[in-house]
Parts: structure tokens; C-alpha cells; sequence
């Protein structure tokens, strides 16, 4: 699966303004969540996975940038090692944080993110400009989606609650995967020359839907968060980035044609 | 536990796990998941365009794992609502068999899209013959991972609950069958036009067989091969490996002593050595048969 | 806020030990003969899949077998030595699978092509290469590598879980099982990761020169798990 090409990727949407999104959106998501759910009611924990999303987003479009200069190795291991730091990160941050949990988190995934980008190109010597950068967000965005899918699952992020209903009933693994492909998904699905950013983008809103629909899943037994309006958002976010994408596809493909018989000779030269 | 009845749930275990092995390589061999992936990709860049599904779901293991962790989720959250356990299991399946669906049309979409350029059609009618093969080959996949799991949890006390030890047994079961069966289909079935016996010349890279037998092919047309090999085997090799590292367990039972663990290290051990000496076999008896490509290594030197 | 210095003083052995653990895995994996994608099709010797991917396979397998030894047993040794052996079986068993495959479905011998023989068997290789390829198949000096790394990882991942589950703490003992296991499939994936970069995502075993690139792969691991043990610890031993 040895994949990209050498170089950096074209650009619509500036990498900082992405940055922006997934930093600010993911932490008022976390935290919109956390107090809303006190103040208005259970209902409001779906706004943890949204800031998910965000995460997500920002992920993918960091994967995008890194894996565009060629990892040797697969698009998905950088994923895995994304949720990898992530949940390392996250647990400790909520552990230790208190209300200022998700910040630590925060602080910590981006240490920990920019020494592995400071080691693969310093003692790895990967030489890819980007790496430590990369890196760095690649870890945080990691972590953003493990908080804001753990909120939506039990509605708070206080380490007890998230410590029974989501670690020790081993939910983790399923927020640990389906946010790691939420992030490293769209660019491997999208890999080709004539890859484009928005559609790679809207993928990863999909594949965050659907991450999102599985924490209401898991939030319709407990009891701090409200599965029914999770999974009926998240629904209606796939719905959303799913007709999205196909409009891009049928935009940037070749032909989208029902049936047929392959391009003839003619038509390849 | 009774050594009967753990050696019951043992052989259960295997059984499913050789069922979960064999669909989870067919279900990559109708999508051209994973690491065969790279020639159906690279053949509209050499001109070869094709109507055979290109699914490159993050490679087998990270799908896998997703498959399983979501089915393991859901089960366990209507288990813990007090739904009977096989219930629960066949609707973990349904979902995760569905939210693969999802990641599969989205993949073939993707990649066939990004390859403009090359004039790679996206072929509705590939996806919508395609989709519910891949998602009934996942729902088998899922629901057998998920019994290997479910076992392990209540039957065997395994401390690790339900959604991990499944995350964990999808990532296994990808890495054996991207490591096994997929091969069969990578280097055989994709390249029958080429003379049997032989790794893929790299200057066949890109020229994958288009045709069927009737029509053009597909990824269906594939898994009809695999599964006359590369399927099985790969049920084989994960029925192994759940099989083996439970039954040394379980007939050398540490519980009652440090010395009968130990006892079942070395039954470990003994198992892996005898493999070792079947590979070295195996690799005497090819050498033999298919003997040097000795002319062919003249003519690469000529060519160079 | 934590006692940070206090956690970390009482804890520093375990500290050392997940080190340790995760240094063990990022060099089991320069052991794993891993072809990538051309080994798929019998293009490069080494089984045809992702470095990351297969060595996460095997070494979780050994930690499922570890988990559940770890119920019965106080005995370190043993913990690590079925983790150890968990992994190895998976890793043999796959390998053994896929020389039936190599041998059965597609038709060539085992050949390694970065050297003449076979260090183990003496073997001539250069011979048994078909055209147009780096190689194909698991000669025996690569599965018995394949052996080695899925034993180091084995231990590597049971060693640092054991690590994980000893550290001095105040929680339910599923609560314990829980975060310990989260953490080690965590710390087990930065170091499958770190070490497949530095090898550049194929390798064919101990006798590739590839391998003698080990040591960067390693000083990498030592630091990144290092402060990944600190964390770990902290989070746990705050408990």
C-alpha cells in the first residue's frame, strides 16, 4: 500500500483556516457540551461530536497534506499512530485535568505529536518538510475527536463517568478506530492524481457522521447523554456529506456512467 | 473450568474463527482491498481501464478492526439492555456490515474519481452489484468475530471486554488475511494472463486480466477464484492462530500452577518449531519442483 | 493537582519497564519480513502486507494471551513468556500459510534477493529469483526472523502492559484492566509506526541490510515512549 506522490498538495481551502476550524470548533464543541448538558439537559451531549467532526476534518486535511510527500509505508499508519497519541493524550488529560482536562489534553497531544515529528526527521531523517508540523496537528486532532466522541457518549468528561461507561466497558476501541479512520479514510479513498480537497474534506465529514451516530449508539444507555438526538443528527450529517461527496465525484470523475463497456481505444489516446 | 468443556468452547472458537477468515478474504478479493489494490489502481494509468471494484478501505486490518469494534459496540450495548446475546450479535453485525457499505462505495467512488486523467469510468452498476456482496461477506466476518469474542468474554473470563478483544481480533484477522489469501488473488488470479510459476514481472505491472470468462470481469468473478484457495487457506491460518494460542492454554492449564504455565510455554514453542521445520519443507520441495529460473536470469543479464 | 514527583519516584521501575516494552516492539519490527504491496503479487520477498499492520497483529494477539494470564498468574516471567508466545504462533502460523500460498497458488520457490545464501541454510537464492522480481516467498532465514520479531513483540507488548497493570494505584481492578489495555494498544501502535518509517515499509528480515538501521528506530522509541510512560504512569498512578 505504499502510496502519495512527492510533493505538496493543491490547496483550496488554506491549511491554517483548517486549523482554526478543528482547534476552535473542537474545543467549543467539547466544552459547549460538557456545560450545556448541565444547564439545558442530557440532550445537548451530541454537541460533543460535533466538535468531533471538527477534529475529524482537520485530521483529514492534515493526513492529506503530509501523505501527499510519500510515507513509504501506507496512508494508514499514520492514522494509527494519530489515535495512537491521541488516546494516550486524551486519558491523561482528563485523568489529571479536571475541567481543564481537554486543554491539557490538548497540550499534551501537541508535545507529544511534535517530538515524533522531530524525531522521524531528525534521527529517522524522513525528510519531509511538513513532518513535525503534521505531526503536531495529526496527534491534537486525534485527541479532539477522542474527547468529543467520549462527551457524546456520557454526556460530561469528567474522568470517572468516562472512566466507567467508555474505558472500562472498552467503547474506547470502537471511538479509538472509527475516529482513526474518520481521519486517515478519506485521503486513502481519495488517492489519485486528480484528487481534490473539498471532496477528500467531505468524506471525512461522512466518515465523522457515521462515527458520530455510533457514539449515540453507545450514549442511548447512559444515562448523562441522549443517543436518540445523536444518531438522528448524525444521520442527517451523513445524509449530508454523503450527497455532498457524490456531487464531487460526479464534478471530478471521468464519466459516472450507469453501465457500459470500457473506454475504447479512441477515447484513451 | 472443566478441560471438556473448555476444550467445547476451543474448538467453537476455531470454528468460527475459520469461517471469519475465509469470508473476511473473499469479502477483500470482491472489493480488491488492500494490498492487491495497488495493481487495479496503477492499470488505468497504463491504460488499462476496468470494471473491478477498487475498495481501499485503509488497508485490511484498521476495516477489519472498525467492522468488528462497531459490531462488539453495538452487541454490547443490547446485551447490556438485557437483549439476548445471539440477538444482539446478528444486529452488530447488521450495523457493521452496513457502515462498511458505506466506506466501501465511498472508496471506489474515491479512488476511480481521482483518476481522471487515466479515463476511468465510476460505474454505478460495479457498486450496486458489488456493495451487497462486500456487506453480506462483512455481516459473516463480523457476527463470526464477534462469537470468537463473546466466547472469550463469558465462557473463557477473559478480563478484556467485548468491543476491544473484537478490535483487536479484526486487526488480526486483517493482517492474516492481507498477509495470506491475498496473495493468491494479487499474484495469481489477476495475472493469469502471464505463464503460471512465476512472481509478477514488473514490467506486467498495470496489465491485470480484464475479461471474464463471460463479459468483462469483476470483483465477483474473483472471489469465485479465491475461493477455491485463497479463501480457505486464509480461514486455516486464522482458525490457527485462534485455535493454537487458546489450546495451549487451555490443555496445560496454568490456574493450577505456575509450572503446568510454564509447561504450556513450551507447548507453544514445540508448535512454532515444527512450523519452522514445515516452512524449510515446503521450501526444499519448491525448490525442487519448480526448479531455478536459471535461463531467466541470463536473459536479465543480456537485457541489462 | 497530582503529586506529579511522588507518582513518578514510586512508579520510575515501571517507567523504565514500558521504555523498555515499547523499545522492544520498535525493534521487533525490523525482524518482521514485510514485502509490502509488491510481495502481494510474489514481487519482493516478505509477506505481502503492511509492516504496521502485521506487527500490531501479532503483538496484539500477545497481548490477548498475556491479558488473560495475567488473571492467573503473579509470574512476570510467564506473563511475558505467553505474551511472547501468543504472538509467536500467530506470526508462524501466517507466515506457514502464506509459503502454501507462495508455493500452492502461485507457483515459486521461497527466494530472498538482497543476498546469495541463505544464512541458515545455506541456500542459493540469486537462482531461484524469477524475472522481473525482488524476490518472493519466505526463505527459512526470513520466517525464522519473522519468529524472532513476533517473540519480541510479544514481550515487548505484555511487558508493557504488565508494567501498566502493576503501577501503584486506587482502581477497580476492571477499571485497571480497562485503562492498562487502552495503553498498550496505544504505546503499541506509536512503536509499530515509528520503526515502519524508518525502514521504509518493507524488509525482509535480520539478513537485510535494511535492518542494521535498527538503532535509529530504536533511539526514536526510547524518547517517544519514555514520555508516553510518563504519562501513562501519571494518569494511572493518579488513580
Amino acid at each position: 500500500m505504499s502510496a502519495g506522490g512527492s510533493g505538496a498538495a493543491a490547496e483550496a481551502i488554506p491549511q491554517n483556516k483548517i486549523i482554526a476550524f478543528g482547534v476552535v470548533g473542537g474545543l467549543i464543541g467539547i466544552y459547549a457540551a460538557y456545560f450545556l448538558v448541565d444547564i439545558v439537559g442530557s440532550y445537548m451531549s451530541f454537541i460533543g461530536a460535533l466538535g468531533a467532526i471538527c477534529g475529524m476534518v482537520w485530521g483529514a486535511a492534515s493526513v492529506r497534506r503530509v501523505a501527499s510527500y510519500g510515507l513509504g509505508t501506507g496512508v494508514p499508519s499514520i492514522g494509527m499512530l494519530a489515535l495512537g497519541m491521541g488516546v494516550l493524550a486524551a486519558t491523561f488529560g482528563l485523568a489529571v485535568g479536571g475541567v481543564a482536562g481537554p486543554v491539557i489534553a490538548l497540550v499534551t497531544a501537541a508535545i507529544i505529536g511534535l517530538m515524533i515529528g522531530v524525531l522521524a526527521n531528525k534521527i529517522l531523517k524522513m525528510g519531509i518538510p511538513i513532518m513535525e508540523i503534521s505531526m503536531t496537528e495529526i496527534a491534537t486532532a486525534g485527541t479532539i475527536t477522542i474527547i468529543g466522541l467520549a462527551i457524546a457518549m456520557t454526556g460530561t468528561f469528567d474522568f470517572p463517568v468516562v472512566l466507567s461507561q467508555v474505558i472500562t466497558t472498552g467503547y474506547i476501541a470502537v471511538i479509538f478506530i472509527a475516529g482513526g479512520l474518520a481521519i486517515l479514510h478519506p485521503f486513502n479513498a481519495c488517492l489519485g492524481p486528480d484528487e481534490t480537497q473539498d471532496r477528500t474534506l467531505m468524506c471525512a465529514l461522512e466518515k465523522g457522521a457515521i462515527a458520530m451516530v455510533v457514539a449515540g449508539i453507545v450514549a442511548s444507555i447512559n444515562e448523562g447523554a441522549s443517543g436518540a438526538l445523536t444518531i438522528l443528527i448524525g444521520l442527517a450529517i451523513w445524509y449530508i456529506g454523503f450527497s455532498g461527496y457524490y456531487e464531487r465525484v460526479k464534478r471530478d470523475a471521468y464519466a459516472v456512467v450507469g453501465t457500459g463497456l470500457l473506454p475504447t481505444k479512441e477515447e484513451l489516446e | 473450568m472443566e478441560p471438556l468443556t473448555g476444550m467445547g468452547v476451543l474448538a467453537l472458537m476455531g470454528a468460527a474463527a475459520t469461517i471469519a477468515g475465509a469470508s473476511e478474504d473473499l469479502e477483500s478479493d470482491v472489493g480488491s482491498q488492500s494490498n492487491p489494490n495497488s495493481q487495479v489502481q496503477l492499470a488505468p494509468q497504463m491504460m488499462y481501464p476496468h470494471r473491478i471494484h477498487s475498495k481501499a478501505v485503509s488497508g485490511e486490518p484498521p476495516s477489519n478492526a472498525l467492522m468488528c469494534a462497531i459490531g462488539g459496540t453495538t452487541a454490547s450495548v443490547l446485551i447490556s439492555t438485557g437483549a439476548s446475546a445471539v440477538l444482539a450479535l446478528a444486529i452488530g453485525a447488521i450495523v457493521a456490515a452496513a457502515i462498511h457499505g458505506t466506506y466501501s462505495i465511498t472508496a471506489y467512488m474515491g479512488r476511480s474519481a481521482s483518476q481522471k486523467r487515466f479515463k476511468q469510468p465510476v460505474y454505478l452498476d460495479v457498486i450496486r452489484s458489488h456493495t451487497p456482496v462486500i456487506m453480506g461477506y462483512a455481516f459473516i466476518t463480523t457476527i463470526c468475530i464477534l462469537v470468537v469474542s463473546y466466547l472469550m468474554v463469558t465462557a473463557l473470563a477473559h478480563p478484556f471486554p467485548l468491543p476491544l478483544l473484537a478490535f483487536i481480533w479484526g486487526i488480526t484477522v486483517g493482517a492474516i488475511g492481507s498477509s495470506t489469501g491475498d496473495v493468491h488473488y494479487g499474484a495469481e488470479r489477476q495475472f493469469q494472463n502471464v505463464e503460471y510459476g512465476s512472481g509478477l514481472n514488473a514490467a506486467n505491472s498495470g496489465n491485470i486480466v480484464r475479461k471474464a470468462e463471460s463479459g468483462l470481469r469483476n470483483g465477483i468473478d474473483n472471489s469465485w477464484f479465491c475461493a477455491k484457495f485463497g479463501g480457505p487457506v486464509t480461514g486455516l491460518a486464522f482458525g490457527m492462530t485462534v485455535f493454537l494460542s487458546g489450546w495451549v492454554t487451555a490443555v496445560f492449564d496454568a490456574t493450577k500452577g505456575d509450572a503446568i504455565g510454564w509447561v504450556s510455554v513450551i507447548a507453544g514453542v514445540i508448535i512454532v518449531l515444527m512450523l519452522i521445520l514445515w516452512n524449510r519443507n515446503i521450501e526444499v520441495a519448491a525448490r525442487a519442483a519448480y526448479g531455478p529460473y536459471k535461463e531467466d536470469e541470463a536473459e536479465a543479464e543480456v537485457a541489462a | 493537582m497530582i503529586d506529579i514527583a511522588g507518582i513518578l519516584m514510586a512508579n520510575i521501575v515501571y517507567v523504565i519497564l514500558i521504555t523498555l516494552g515499547g523499545v522492544l516492539i520498535s525493534w521487533s519490527v525490523h525482524f518482521v519480513p514485510v514485502g509490502g504491496a509488491p510481495a502481494a503479487m510474489a514481487q519482493a520477498t516478505g509477506i505481502g502486507t503492511g509492516t504496521v499492520q502485521l506487527a500490531a497483529g501479532a503483538g496484539l494477539t500477545g497481548l490477548v494471551t498475556a491479558g488473560a494470564m495475567m488473571q492467573i498468574t503473579n509470574n512476570a516471567a510467564l506473563v511475558l513468556a505467553s505474551g511472547a508466545v501468543g504472538a509467536m504462533i500467530m506470526m508462524s502460523v501466517t507466515m506457514i500459510v502464506g509459503t502454501w500460498v507462495y508455493a500452492y497458488g502461485v507457483g515459486c520457490p521461497p527466494a530472498s534477493a538482497k543476498v546469495k545464501y541463505d544464512p541458515i541454510t545455506k541456500d542459493r537464492q540469486d537462482l531461484y529469483v524469477s524475472q522481473g522480481t525482488e524476490g518472493h516467498g519466505l526463505p527459512t532465514v526470513s520466517y525464522v526472523s519473522g519468529v524472532i520479531g513476533g517473540a519480541l513483540g510479544g514481550i515487548g507488548g505484555s511487558l508493557v502492559y504488565y508494567a501498566l497493570m502493576s503501577i501503584n494505584n486506587g482502581l477497580a481492578l476492571p477499571d485497571l484492566v480497562g485503562m492498562a489495555s487502552v495503553f498498550a494498544v496505544g504505546i503499541f501502535f506509536v512503536n509499530a509506526v515509528i520503526p515502519s518509517y524508518n525502514i521504509g515499509g518493507t524488509i525482509e528480515g535480520f539478513h537485510d541490510p535494511k535492518f542494521k538501521r535498527f538503532p535509529k528506530a530504536v533511539l526514536a522509541s526510547l524518547i517517544a515512549t519514555f514520555f508516553c510512560a510518563l504519562i501513562s504512569v501519571l494518569a494511572i498512578g493518579g488513580m
